[in-house]
């Protein structure tokens, strides 16, 4: 071997090793800081009962606006989270209980009794009174939530 | 200096400094300074700002409110931070305008473009990213529905906005991460990139405009000092303005984040207000169109301005097609922020009721382990909605929190 050919050789070598150790120093730092910022989205979400008060109490309403509030886990405080939903007795011991968050981009939409729909104050739209979509942008119905009655109280499955 | 000079090569600098410019030049050349500037502004009063902000919902409001209202010089010194912010987006806004208008972007200026088209990115994610600290109604709704359109991108977004919300809902965890990203993250990223911006100014020349003949390029006058003179006069007259609206103009700030309300009509910062227009058009399945693919592709055709527009340099008067797109644009973006701004407010029935009659049992109020609260506990919740009693904070070391990937004790056993 020419002793230039050598030299081209170390050269070679050494740009290889210098960009492996870089690679692994890379990797050794970079995979668990991702994994430290980015950890949160494999958290499962639970949906679970939440409890809106006597079934009693609700008789008879219409589309109203109930508001609730739970205690659940966020990041390191447990929280006292706050919702809302508009409350319907369907008779017979049916309920329908209609998510406030708008399949669109999540805003609250407002039931109105004049319209008799649902509606968004962000891009419009309009639900009818089963959440269909009337109007705008959303691309599903409005989230209809799963109720349940035990012992004279009404419950939904909080999202 | 003699011992400066001796160890440092402060000539050269000097004489590198005072290198003349193109001879035809404007005021529009300035526009980079300003921005550079503001940057550096935003820079400072942030650092203050961060004195007295705590980064949590129980706080933030709170915090806030604080600076404005007791800290003093605080309204001031929020006041600079909040129209800063605005006065930055319009300055780098026009800056790329003014680049367009002479076609400074073109070869071989397109690193500088690039690097450029990053940095607006990264004003806009300062936006973002910063108006969700004070924590009131229009922070809390416009991530609300920020977070959401990142969800609606194909494959990854769902994932996206899980990492942006640190979780699957709004709270402390997003609240931290955004405050780290807007004062940690995006600062070393935007110095970084504008050192990058700068050494490229420098290193190609300023273009001038592209009435310049090859030899008037450099027969204009100097960079330093008559360049820096007028830079530094339009940085004074830019602080002017700015502490006068800071002074006289108080920076708006909402009740405090509620997630039941039921009369607050979302509406994000001004400069997003095109974006918000533009969600309306596109419904149903078509919903994509507005949230992903028009912006995503709006970005990538900047980015590769450069190279798709490979015609002479001209000033943009005599780029029949280059004015065409330009004019559209532009007319589309302040259309559209206009039409955003006049959107009505939602006036529904039920408010209007409830206003005209007011009846306290309309709202049923419930929590989950209390039939009986008393108004004003209600109140106090409204305000301090994330505390904590001390049997919760006591409860939460109880409770495991186990992440997909990761081994619990027992597992490990
Ligand atoms: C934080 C944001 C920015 C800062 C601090 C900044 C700073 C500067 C400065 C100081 C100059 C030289 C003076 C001048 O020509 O005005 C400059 C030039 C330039 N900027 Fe920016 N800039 C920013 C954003 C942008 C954006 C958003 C674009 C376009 C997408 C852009 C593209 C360019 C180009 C192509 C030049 C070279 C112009 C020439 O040589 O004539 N910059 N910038
Ligand atoms: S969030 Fe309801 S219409 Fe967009």
């Amino acid at each position: 071997m020419e002793k230039g050919s050598r030299r081209s050789f170390l050269v070679f070598s050494i740009n290889w090793a210098t960009a492996l150790i870089g690679g692994v120093l890379s990797l050794a730092a970079g995979i668990p800081l991702i994994g430290f910022a980015i950890s949160p989205a494999f958290k499962k979400g639970e949906s679970k009962w939440v409890d809106l008060g006597l079934a009693d109490r609700l008789k008879n309403s219409r589309f109203k606006k109930v508001d609730y509030t739970f205690t659940a886990k966020d990041g390191w405080v447990k929280a006292t989270k706050k919702r809302s939903v508009y409350v319907t007795d369907a008779g017979n011991g049916q309920w329908s209980v209609f998510s406030r968050t708008c399949s669109h981009l999540g805003c609250l939409v407002r039931w109105d009794d004049q319209k008799e729909s649902f509606l968004c104050p962000c891009h419009g739209a309009v639900f009818d009174q089963n959440g269909i979509v009337v109007a705008g942008p959303p691309p599903r119905p409005l989230q209809k939530l799963q109720t349940k009655v035990e012992a004279g109280i009404l419950y939904v499955k909080d999202f | 200096m003699g011992f400066l000079n001796e160890r440092l090569p402060l000539t050269e600098f000097s004489a590198h400094l005072r290198k003349p410019l193109p001879k035809h030049i404007n005021l529009l050349f300035s526009l980079g300074s300003l921005a550079m500037f503001l940057l550096l502004l935003q820079a400072a009063t942030g650092a203050f700002l961060a004195l007295y902000y705590s980064p949590s919902p129980e706080h933030a409001h709170n915090a806030v409110t604080y600076i404005s209202e007791e800290v003093p010089f605080g309204s001031f010194v929020r006041g600079l931070h909040h129209w800063g912010a605005s006065a930055m987006v319009v300055i780098v806004f026009v800056h790329l305008l003014r680049v367009v208008i002479y076609s400074s972007y073109k070869a071989p200026r397109e690193l500088t473009w690039i690097v450029g088209v990053l940095l607006l990115l990264v004003v806009l994610g300062f936006g973002f990213t910063g108006y969700l600290l004070p924590w009131d109604e229009k922070a809390y709704w416009a991530t609300v529905v920020g977070v959401e359109i990142a969800s609606t991108a194909p494959i990854l977004g769902v994932f996206v906005a899980k990492v942006l919300r640190g979780g699957s809902e709004i709270g402390a965890v997003t609240l931290a991460r955004f405050y780290a990203v807007h004062t940690i993250w995006l600062p070393w990223l935007a110095f970084g990139l504008v050192g990058v911006h700068l050494f490229f100014v420098r290193y190609y020349g300023s273009s001038g405009t592209p009435q310049n003949t090859p030899e008037e390029m450099k027969t204009g006058k100097p960079f330093y000092p008559d360049q820096v003179f007028e830079d530094v006069v339009g940085m004074l007259i830019l602080f002017i303005v700015l502490a006068a609206v800071a002074l006289f103009i108080p920076v708006p700030l909402e009740d405090v984040a509620d997630p039941t309300n039921a009369n607050y009509d979302p509406r994000p910062e001004w400069y997003f207000l095109f974006l918000f227009q533009l969600l309306k058009y596109f419904q149903g399945p078509l919903e994509i169109v507005g949230t992903f693919v028009i912006p995503t592709v709006g970005i990538v055709l900047l980015l590769f301005l450069p190279f798709l527009d490979k015609s002479e340099r001209a000033v943009l008067w005599k780029r029949p097609v280059a004015l065409t797109v330009t004019t559209v644009c532009v007319a589309g973006i302040v259309g559209l922020t206009l039409l955003g701004a006049s959107s009505p407010k939602l006036e529904t029935a039920d408010a209007t009721i409830v206003q005209e009659v007011p009846q306290p049992t309309e709202d049923i109020q419930k929590t989950a382990t209390l039939d009986t609260e008393t108004a004003e506990v209600e109140k106090e919740e409204e305000v301090f909605d994330f505390q904590l009693t001390e049997e919760e904070i006591e409860g939460t070391e109880e409770e495991e929190e186990v992440f997909d990937f990761q081994l619990t004790e027992e597992e490990l056993q």
